[in-house]
Formats: structure tokens, sequence, C-alpha cells
């Protein structure tokens, strides 16, 4: 009568969910970010998405092939790697760089530590962060969004430098800071354009509205939990906020700084990385806190105009720190034995 | 003063499982199976196990004392039926893998069938004196019939060091599927009230919180309305609590209707409470009433893959076997069959596998009902969601605990507490990476036991 009847511990029912579904939830969160980046900057998004995308999941086969481990790609992290790498790198990026940046994501972001679940950093930002140490100049270079200047999505251009190209209200920011400029203006005029998208920058940062929509779709679905996003945007706001009241001249609004830059996509789906972040509650809130804060350090007082990946770098790195500072105390508190 | 508390008790975590009562909730509590043979378990409870004190091929009585241990935290066995002692042999049993039980053949001309016990008119706790009833309730060999099954005596017995001064009636059913205790509050309210009264008396227990799951409001109305008429209605409350999981978990429910601890790695009489079962507080009724030992018991058998699922009155001793061909067996799709509900039950590989005074249900899971990957026992690296973390009713952090145990660091792996662990299963129900946390907690704490044994030799 009963021939195959299975014998396992308990529970024997579990939730519909998978690593798989966490991740899919992800790219579900990101498509609207991608679909501005689309409308924005024309084919150069789609090409760089599918350079990176490919790149990420190539490399990721590959590494598990040299380690003779079975093959993960499966549980799509290797695509969620690829979109966040390419959201963050600006629109017109010569093809070798790109891939470059995601064999780098995966092979020594990841892999190297022990593929999905063992990578101390989020793999995306360890490409990121060594493009822009090595490439410099193509990694500031910003085009202007296609419904500025039509000629921009001519992608037969020669040579990407001679693009029209805008720096972007971060980059202005900073100016601002460096030569006392005034700033006050600039903040109000800029406000509306990067809340919506239409200015230069990398190719999913600009648009604030898309990037709150993803999020909050990941928000609905309990794939992250508010307490990093909030920390992250709440305290860089008070960051910017003390500044801005100190100086309003050279200093721009807080909310500027929010809406501009990678702080939205960091906040939303950078530092909500599960991997790299901590795991109780109350580290959610240190690990968002410093987020935030570095971010707007190095932005305001800092050389770079923007500090989302170094900041979300160094906040990994403190992330088991963070962890064993915070242990959990049973219900029952501590056992007296 | 109203008999029903306002408002809806919980705790923070827990999960909410599909709850599948409807397979089974509106099927009356019926007469099981006429067996031919039982194996009476001489281990059916925590504490120490029973000597045998019959030997084979005796006669023997129904409700005839077969086993017994003259330890403090013990409970002795009977017989359910009349017949002939066949073997007292190794069988496979639920919890501790292998354990001596007492076969019992039926005679067959005995007819065995025992209806359910009925309170009579007239029934006033005062007469039976604290002693009394804890004598009554060890001689029945009660035990908590909600899945640990700990000696009930022990538990309401008045200790000097331990004064208790309330007492809480788990009706919360918490796990998925199961609905015995939901019939036998539907059905057999008065005995249940009675138990109560009489273990509130033993236990010299000043307030009475009758705990049950707002997803069965015609439980709580039965209760409620039998209260109502009642003189002492005062003193006995009905607490309606959120339905989750595990919600009637000991600890969880004192949590939630007295927002009172429980020590870590302490039990409820620290703090001066006692919990009871429903159906034990019926079986107490009876044992005390009718001085009837308690040989049978109600069980529920269910799941998508059982023919007739169903709340059935069976001997204890019947094997699973027996009670599943008496449901009309199971269909092709069976995967899994479970002794307790899906959360915390059994899965048992022998279906001779006796029923114990402790077996609540039978569940009969289908692979869609397990999962897919479950099934597969398909895994993933931890994400470190956090979910596991979120979900723990007890506060712990599963998934480090889990990964210390799979190292082999069971220090690192007490260091979080793993002790405290209740293995109520939330974590790995919740799991996105299917990883097994309750099983290497299980694990853990056995090693850790084993280790803790060797250092003391």
């Amino acid at each position: 009568m009963l021939k195959d009847i299975r014998v396992s511990c308990a529970p024997h029912i579990s939730q519909p969910l998978s690593t798989r579904s966490v991740m899919i939830d992800v790219i579900i969160g990101l498509a609207p970010a991608m679909a501005a980046a689309g409308y924005y900057f024309r084919v150069h998004a789609a090409i760089l998405i599918a350079v990176c995308v490919l790149s990420c999941v190539a490399s990721e086969w590959l590494c598990n092939r040299i380690r003779k481990k079975p093959n993960s790609l499966d549980d799509f992290s290797a695509v969620v790697t690829g979109i966040i790498l390419a959201l963050s790198l600006p629109p017109k990026l010569p093809i070798w760089t790109a891939i470059v940046g995601s064999v780098l994501c995966i092979a020594i972001g990841k892999m190297v530590f022990g593929g999905l679940g063992a990578n101390i950093f989020n793999p995306a930002m360890v490409g990121r962060t060594f493009l822009t140490a090595s490439f410099g100049l193509l990694m500031t270079t910003w085009t202007v969004p296609a419904t500025i200047d039509r000629a921009m999505p001519d992608v037969a251009q020669e040579n990407a430098l001679n693009a029209r190209t805008q720096a972007t209200p971060l980059a202005w920011s900073k100016l601002a800071i460096k030569n006392e400029l005034g700033a006050d203006i600039y903040g109000e005029q800029q406000f509306m354009p990067s809340l919506m998208g239409q200015v230069g920058g990398c190719l999913g940062e600009t648009s604030a509205i898309m990037l709150l929509i993803g999020g909050l779709y990941l928000l609905i679905r309990r794939t992250i939990s508010f307490h990093i996003p909030l920390a992250v945007l709440s305290s860089a706001f008070v960051f910017g906020g003390i500044a801005y009241l100190l100086d309003s001249y050279v200093y721009v609004q807080p909310f500027f700084h929010l809406t501009s830059g990678g702080m939205l996509l960091c906040a939303l789906f950078i530092a909500t990385d599960p991997v790299t972040a901590p795991l109780t509650r109350r580290g959610m809130w240190l690990f968002g806190i410093g987020v935030g804060t570095i971010t707007m350090l190095i932005r305001i007082v800092g050389e770079y105009p923007e500090g989302v990946m170094f900041s979300i770098l160094l906040m990994n790195a403190v992330t088991p720190l963070i962890d064993r500072l915070f242990k959990r105390i049973p219900a029952g508190g501590k056992p007296s034995v | 003063m109203s008999v029903q508390l306002k408002g809806r008790f919980s705790f923070p975590g827990g999960v909410h499982p599909p709850e599948k009562k409807e397979l089974a909730c509106e099927s009356p509590i019926q007469p099981g199976p006429a067996v031919t043979e039982v194996a009476v378990m001489l281990s059916q409870h925590l504490g120490a196990v029973c000597d045998p004190l019959i030997r084979k091929a005796d006669a023997v009585q129904a409700g005839q004392k077969i086993g017994d241990r003259d330890a403090f935290v013990s409970a002795p066995v009977h017989s359910p039926i009349n017949g002939k002692v066949k073997e007292i042999a190794l069988r496979s049993h639920a919890v501790i893998g292998r354990g001596l039980a007492i076969v019992i053949e039926a005679l067959p001309n005995n007819p065995t069938k025992r209806s359910h016990f009925t309170l009579p008119d007239g029934f006033d706790e005062r007469k039976y004196s604290a002693e009394q009833i804890c004598e009554a309730v060890r001689e029945a060999g009660l035990v908590g019939m909600g899945g640990a099954g700990f000696p009930t005596r022990v538990k309401i017995e008045p200790n000097p060091r331990l004064p208790k001064e309330t007492l809480i009636i788990n009706g919360c059913e918490c796990e998925p599927y199961i609905t015995c205790d939901y019939r036998i509050m539907l059905e057999w309210t008065n005995q249940i009230i009675a138990g109560v009264r009489l273990a509130r008396r033993a236990s010299g227990c000043s307030r009475v919180f009758i705990a049950i799951e707002d997803n069965k409001p015609l439980a709580i109305e039965a209760i409620s309305e039998a209260l109502k008429n009642a003189a002492d209605g005062d003193r006995i409350a009905v607490a309606p609590v959120k339905t989750k999981y595990p919600q009637g978990g000991e600890r969880q429910l004192i949590r939630a209707v007295l927002k009172r601890y429980v020590p870590t790695g302490g039990i409820p009489p620290m703090i001066g409470v006692v919990v009871l079962n429903v159906a034990t507080a019926a079986a107490i009724a009876e044992a005390v009433v009718s001085g009837q030992p308690l040989t049978h018991r109600v069980v529920t058998v269910t799941g998508e893959a059982i023919a007739r699922p169903g709340n059935y009155y069976v001997p204890i001793g019947t094997s699973v076997e027996d009670l599943v061909e008496f449901c009309g067996g199971v269909t092709e799709k069976c995967a899994k069959v479970v002794l307790g509900g899906p959360m915390m039950g059994i899965a048992i590989a022998d279906l001779k596998t006796p029923v114990t005074k402790a077996t609540n249900a039978v569940t009969v899971l289908t692979r869609e009902q397990i999962g897919r990957a479950k099934f597969a026992r398909r895994q993933t690296a931890c994400i470190r969601c956090g979910r596991c973390l979120q979900v723990c009713p007890e506060n712990l952090n599963p998934t480090k605990i889990a990964h210390a145990v799979k190292h082999n660091l069971l220090d690192v792996a007490a260091g979080y507490y793993m002790n405290a662990c209740i293995q109520c299963g939330c974590c790995s129900y919740v799991c996105p990476a299917n990883i097994e946390l309750t099983g290497y907690v299980k694990t853990g704490k056995i090693f850790l036991a084993r280790e803790k044994k060797k250092m003391a030799e």
C-alpha cells in the first residue's frame, strides 16, 4: 500500500518561498527603475543592462565550473547583481568596461568567498568600486538624458567622451561647496527633475519616483523590511539638514540629497541586500544609520561628490560586528545557570 | 463580571500556516475501529519508563493496570481491552524510536468497545479532597494529552516550594489539521468544566483561564454558555486568543494570557502557573468521577491523502495502520504519515507504530502539501534574510544556532541560547533557502546533552 513514504524532521510543511522567489521579487522591484533608464537613455540602457546581466551569469557559471561546484544559476542572484551593477554605471560606459566590472563583481565579490550567502561585501558595489578606482574618467562621464538631448541615443559616436555631457546634480553641489557658490537656487531648480529623472547620472539612479515605486513593491511583498531604508534616508536627511541649517547658501537642501545620486537605489535595493546586512532589527537600524551618515559625510565633507558605494562597503565590513553587538536575548531572559 | 474576556491575546513572533481544520472539524467524535490487537507502550510519558506487571500469556481485563513504576515522574499504563498478553516486545515508538510494548490480543468473543464517559447529574467537586483527586489522577495514568505527555499528577499536585495561583486550560489547538480538542470542547463541554474544577481544587489555583483560539467561535461560545449558568462562573474566564502558531505552546500561551514570562530553562510552576490541555481536563473528570483509567483517547485522522478524515475515540495501543485502514485507507498521493500535526508531529516509517496517550492526530500529507522543494530536500545557502529571527517566538537567532551546529561548534550554539528553543518549527517553515533549522537545533541539543553526560562521568 505504502511504498514511498518519507521520514524527516518536523515541520512537514513550508511556506511557498524560495531563494529564487526572493530574487525574482527583487528583479520585479528593479523593473520600474530599468524602465525609467530605458526611457531616459534609450538603447544605451538596454545594452548596458544586457551586457552586465549576461556577463555576471556567465562568470558565475564559469566560477562554478572551475571550483567544480554544482551549478547555482537557478537562484537568479547573479541576475540581480548584474542589474544593480548596470543601474549604478554611467549610461555611455564602453561595453568592455562593463564586462570587466561584471566579472569582478561575481568572481572577486562573490565566488571567492564561497558563493551566495558567504560574501562579505555587496558584489555589485565591489565591481563598481573597482571600476571607479581604475577608470575614473569613464566612470564620471555623464551624458544627458535623451529627453533633453536628441543626439544622445546615437550609439555610433566614435568617442564616448565627445558626447554632450552634463554635470550631475551631486557634482554640481560639490562644486558649490568647494567654490562657495550659491547652492540654494540650484537645489530648488533641480529638485523636480531629479525626482522624475531628467538629470544626468547613473543609469538607474536618476528617477527617484520609479525607484520608490519598486521599493514600495518590495516592502508590500515583505521581501525587505522598512528598517534599513528608513534608517538610511532619515539619517541622511538629518545630516544634510544640519549642514543646510549651518549654511544654506553653500549646502543644498536635504531633500535634494535624498532624491539625487544613488541614495534611493542604495537605501532600497543595495543596503537591503540580506546577505551583507545585519540580521537583527536593532542591527539594521545601526547599519542604516551608518550607511546614511557615511554617505553624507563623503558628499558634504569628502572629496568625492557621491559616497554611496564606499559607505555600503564600509558598513558591510562591520556587519559581523554589529551582529555580535546586538545578540538576541531569549524571551524568558538569560538562563540563570 | 462577564465570563468571556475582551480582546485578543497574543505574543510576538509566530507564523500563520494554512489551518486546514475544515477537513475534520465537522465530523463528530465516533468510536474507532474494533481492534484485534493492541500494543501498549511502557513509555508513553516524560519520565521513568514503566515496568511490566504481567507476564506473557496472562489474561488481562479492560482497565487492568499492566505497567507501573514507583517513580515520582511517571504514570502507569492500563490495558484498553479484555484479552491475552501475546508478548512483551520492542515496537516502533514515535518519540524514542523503539520501546518495549505489551502486545495484547483481543479475545474473539469479547466486546471491548467502550463508550466515552458522560458526567452524572449532581456533580460537585467539593465531594473530593485534593489528595483524592491527585491519587485518582495518578492511578488512572493521566498524562498531558496535548503532545508532550508530562504526568498530570506532578503538574497539579500542590508543591509548597512553588505555590500555584493560575490555571490555564489550553484549548488553542494551534497546529494545523488537528481538530480533536475542538470536537471535545463542543461535545464534552460539561466534562471539561468538571475537570477544570477538579484540577483547580487539587492544585489550589485561584484563577482559571480557558484559552481558545478565535478561529473556533463555536467552542468559545459553547464553553462561555456552559460557564454562564455556573455558580462559580466568575472564577473561570474564557480568554479568546489570536489564531497563530504556536499559540498553544505553554510558554507562548502564558505570555499571551498573563503577559508574564516563564524564565528560560524554567517551567511554568516557577511563576505559579499550571497549563493543562482540554482533553486532559476531560480525562481528569473521567478519572476522578468514574475511576476509569486512561485507556482511550480522541485521535484526529486527517490530511489530504486520507479517504475519510474524522475524529475517533480509539483504544490506546491501536496501530496507525488499523486507524488509517478504518478511515478508508490512503490515496495514491500519500507522501508522509505524521503522528501529530504537520508543524511539530513526527513522521513515521513503520505503520505498526501504536497510538500513545499523547498522540492527538494522524496526519497523512501529500506531496503538494509538503512543497516541492522540501520534498526533494533541496537546500540553498542561507541568504541571511532574517525571517527566522522575526518569527521565532522565543526571540532566538535560529540561523546562527543551526550553522554553529552544522559546523559542530556546540559551545557557539549554546552561546546563542540553543537550549531555550521550544522546537516549534516556525523557522524551518518560513526559511526561503529551505534549511531544516529546527532539525539542526534538535540535533545540537542532543549532542550537547551527550557531551555534558560525558563530562560528568
